[in-house]
């Protein structure tokens, strides 16, 4: 830190030599750059390559043992409980995926229209639908599964008292039911985004455009179809794309409704608690070995997707500019 | 804007604040402190780092370690770490330098990947406290490949049936001697309305443990385990698909939609005299006391049919965890030293007087009623739990498998022998009976 001396003395003024359009010299950009560049290699690039790197090693314990090629990837796809397990726990990441998709892109896109153009409450409405992405999910599944308790929860019991005491379920108890009220509550608490984002891309959409084709007779539906929903590409992408990578990783929201083996019976297993069972409480000594094999594929997979979402999105983006 | 380079030097050091806070190795300045002085008054004493999963416990244990301190120039620094979180920061810490001297850490299967590392240190013969256990609960502190110890026990969890007995007494029913009078209990009970059986099957870990409950006597107990361990038997033996079907006869004295039900579901009713009982682990009991200090609790073991394998009504058990040496420790001696008080009748005492746990250790004298009762139970009749003593060496474990299959088997989508066939396909993958 001898620097910092020489640095802070002041100097008389001289014009920069830098080039124009360039706002920091070398050394402050560097500087500038160094703890974000720092934290995500140590925090995000790190481990995921050593995540990499151990996916090919046979592991006794945390000691690492010799090196097998792809052989846990093998065992992932030949030995059980991982041959049944993962296409199971995958069918339900892509079934949390479409449900949300469903949801956000119908009945978030619908509140986002409707509260754009509202003056009044529009803050206090937006505020509340945002509110349980806020919250942790973990909080969100405990208080669900607290509100679905077949023995205490209200909701059950509000149905018994206006008389529908036959639709009563025991939501979280049965295969035909649990996996939806999970798709269901995670396309709740995530509303509030898409409403934040498709409001954000609806108000940038220049008013002279709807107003010429209202002019020109379009009724409302074919301004929707013509200019808003075409303009709003870029941002159905963006929320496509959040939501795909939110739903492949979803693990807080089923542990804490469905526990670390997807109760019932599995009936709401997803990738990451199958990682989290496997690497940590499987006991097996080479569970390091086969997790990181797990969460390899699982980071592939959501990246390759989530690479060719974005093309896709880029092209439609340039066609209509 | 215009930055000022020292404002940019202030700002970078405060970002790197948090990275340095968190970098592994730095010890924290107030454990060496201490290193001072410790409780004998013995000016240097060498100071052992103890690791435990146990916050909620960190003052009893502190409690605990003064009375080692005062006879010997040691000081301990006690840590504990979150439950769901200890195994990874244990890992870490086992295997970088500058970790904990002794450490706790859990039993059986999931005590391997540690053996297995390399991380522990074997003390095999060199703690005397060790022979007067129970062999199922020092199992739990052996490798499985190499039969060597690594651990002291630290405390042996029973399973039995708790009662509330005010409840029996209103409806007239005694603790039930056959399996008809159990049955005839339940009746009664269910007929006034209130829920026999407090059960919630929605946390799939909590199945097993009911299985050998009701079912451990039914198949047999220690000589199905034995018989399973030399491959004599299987899981698909008539008597363990019969101790699966006691659930399913069971069901309806369970809550109605008993699948929805969660564990915490259960613990709620029975601690609200709801229901009037609750099969479970020893480790409820400080629970129970705390939820509802008036719950007048009595404890029994599920009695058997005349056709059942075993005709003594059994607790099976399993040891909780164990204390261990970091292999990688220098203070090697003085660790050894600690587990060797650890496996000691005094050590033991103040695990049953200040932890309310049932130390393993032979002589410890239980002065609260309920905890005299559950250990008489279990020294007149032990049984290994053993679906987690046997069968978590490898993955599908025993305990997931039952877990789900229970679940399974509540639902309707398979039936007792069904489940007894998913466990003997499950285990089957790893797990070689030695002939």
């Amino acid at each position: 830190m001898v620097q910092a001396d020489q640095l802070s003395r002041p100097k008389p003024r001289k014009r920069s030599p830098r080039p124009a359009g360039t706002a920091l010299g070398w050394p402050a950009t560097v500087i500038f750059l160094a703890p974000a560049v720092i934290i995500f290699a140590v925090f995000v690039l790190l481990p995921m390559i050593t995540a990499f790197s151990y996916s090919f090693f046979d592991w006794q314990g945390t000691a690492r043992g010799a090196f097998s090629g792809i052989e846990n990837f093998f065992t992932l796809f030949t030995a059980e409980p991982f041959k049944s397990d993962l296409p199971r726990a995958l069918m339900h990441n892509l079934l949390l995926f479409a449900g949300a998709m469903v949801f956000q892109n119908t009945v978030g896109l619908a509140i986002a229209s409707f509260l754009y153009k509202r003056k009044r409450f529009k803050k206090l409405f937006q505020t509340l639908y945002t509110l349980p992405y806020l919250v942790s999910p973990l909080v969100i599944g405990y208080l669900w599964t607290l509100l679905l308790s077949p023995l205490f929860g209200p909701v059950n019991a509000l149905l018994k008292a206006i008389g529908l005491g036959e639709l009563a379920q025991p939501w979280l108890g049965q295969p035909s039911t649990a996996l939806w009220v999970i798709v269901l509550v995670t396309a709740w608490q995530w509303l509030g985004f898409p409403i934040l984002l498709y409001g954000a891309a609806l108000g940038g959409i220049p008013e002279e455009l709807t107003e010429a084709a209202s002019l020109d007779g379009a009724t409302a539906w074919q301004r929707f179809r013509s200019i808003t929903l075409p303009l709003l590409t870029s941002a159905i992408g963006t929320v496509s794309i959040l939501t795909f990578i939110g739903s492949m990783e979803a693990l807080a929201l089923p542990y804490a409704m469905g526990g670390s083996t997807g109760s019932p019976a599995g009936a709401t297993d997803v990738l990451s608690l199958m990682f989290y069972r496997t690497a940590f409480e499987s006991g097996a000594s080479n569970a390091i070995g086969v997790s990181s094999a797990l969460a390899t594929m699982m980071f592939i997979f959501i990246f390759g997707v989530a690479l060719a979402f974005t093309s896709i999105i880029r092209r439609r983006e340039r066609k209509l500019s | 804007m215009k930055v000022r380079p020292r404002h940019l030097i202030a700002a970078l050091a405060l970002a790197m604040l948090p990275l340095t806070a968190c970098a592994p190795g730095s010890s924290s300045p107030a454990a060496d402190k201490a290193a001072g002085t410790n409780a004998s008054g013995c000016t240097s004493p060498e100071t052992l780092k103890v690791w435990s999963w146990r916050p909620e416990d960190v003052a009893a244990y502190k409690k605990i370690f003064t009375s080692y301190e005062e006879k010997n120039c040691v000081k301990v620094d006690f840590q504990a770490f979150k439950n769901t979180e200890y195994n990874q920061i244990l890992s870490t810490g086992l295997t970088g330098s500058n970790g904990p001297d002794v450490v706790q850490a859990r039993a059986y299967g999931a005590l391997q990947p540690l053996i297995v590392g390399g991380n522990l240190t074997d003390i095999t013969g060199k703690v005397e406290g060790l022979d007067g256990m129970d062999k199922t609960i020092v199992t739990g502190a052996q490798g499985k490949a190499d039969g060597k110890t690594y651990g002291v026990p630290f405390a042996t969890q029973t399973m039995q049936v708790f009662y509330n007995k005010k409840i029996f007494k209103d409806e007239g029913v005694e603790v039930p001697t056959s399996w008809d009078d159990f049955i005839k209990v339940n009746e009664k009970i269910q007929g006034s309305g209130m829920t026999p059986l407090a059960v919630g099957a929605k946390d799939a870990w909590m199945m097993p443990f009911i299985h050998d409950i009701f079912g451990s006597a039914e198949y047999g107990g220690k000589d199905f385990r034995d018989g399973v361990q030399t491959g004599k038997k299987t899981f698909t033996d008539a008597k363990y698909v019969s101790s699966i079907q006691n659930l399913k006869d069971l069901q309806g004295f369970m809550p109605k939609d008993v699948v929805g039900a969660s564990y915490t579901d259960a613990q709620v009713l029975f601690t609200n005299e709801q229901a009037a009982m609750f099969p479970g682990g020893s480790f409820e009991l400080g629970f129970f006391q705390k939820q509802n200090p008036e719950l007048d609790l009595g404890v029994f073991q599920v009695p058997v049919r005349s056709t059942s394998a075993s005709q003594q009504p059994v607790s099976a058990a399993y040891a909780d965890g164990n204390w261990a040496i970091n292999a990688k420790s220098p203070k090697q001696e003085a660790s050894l030293k600690l587990l060797q008080w650890m496996a000691s009748k005094e050590f033991g005492q103040h695990v049953v007087d200040d932890l309310k746990q049932f130390s393993p250790v032979a002589g410890v004298t239980f002065n609260d009623p309920v905890m005299k009762e559950i250990w008489d139970l279990y020294q007149k009749s032990p049984a290994p739990y053993t679906l987690l003593v046997d069968f978590r060496y490898g993955t599908p474990s025993g305990t997931d498998l039952m877990g789900s299959g229970v679940q399974e088997l509540f639902l309707g989508s398979k039936d007792a022998a069904g489940v007894a066939q998913k466990v003997q396909d499950g285990v089957s993958q790893w797990f070689k009976p030695t002939s």
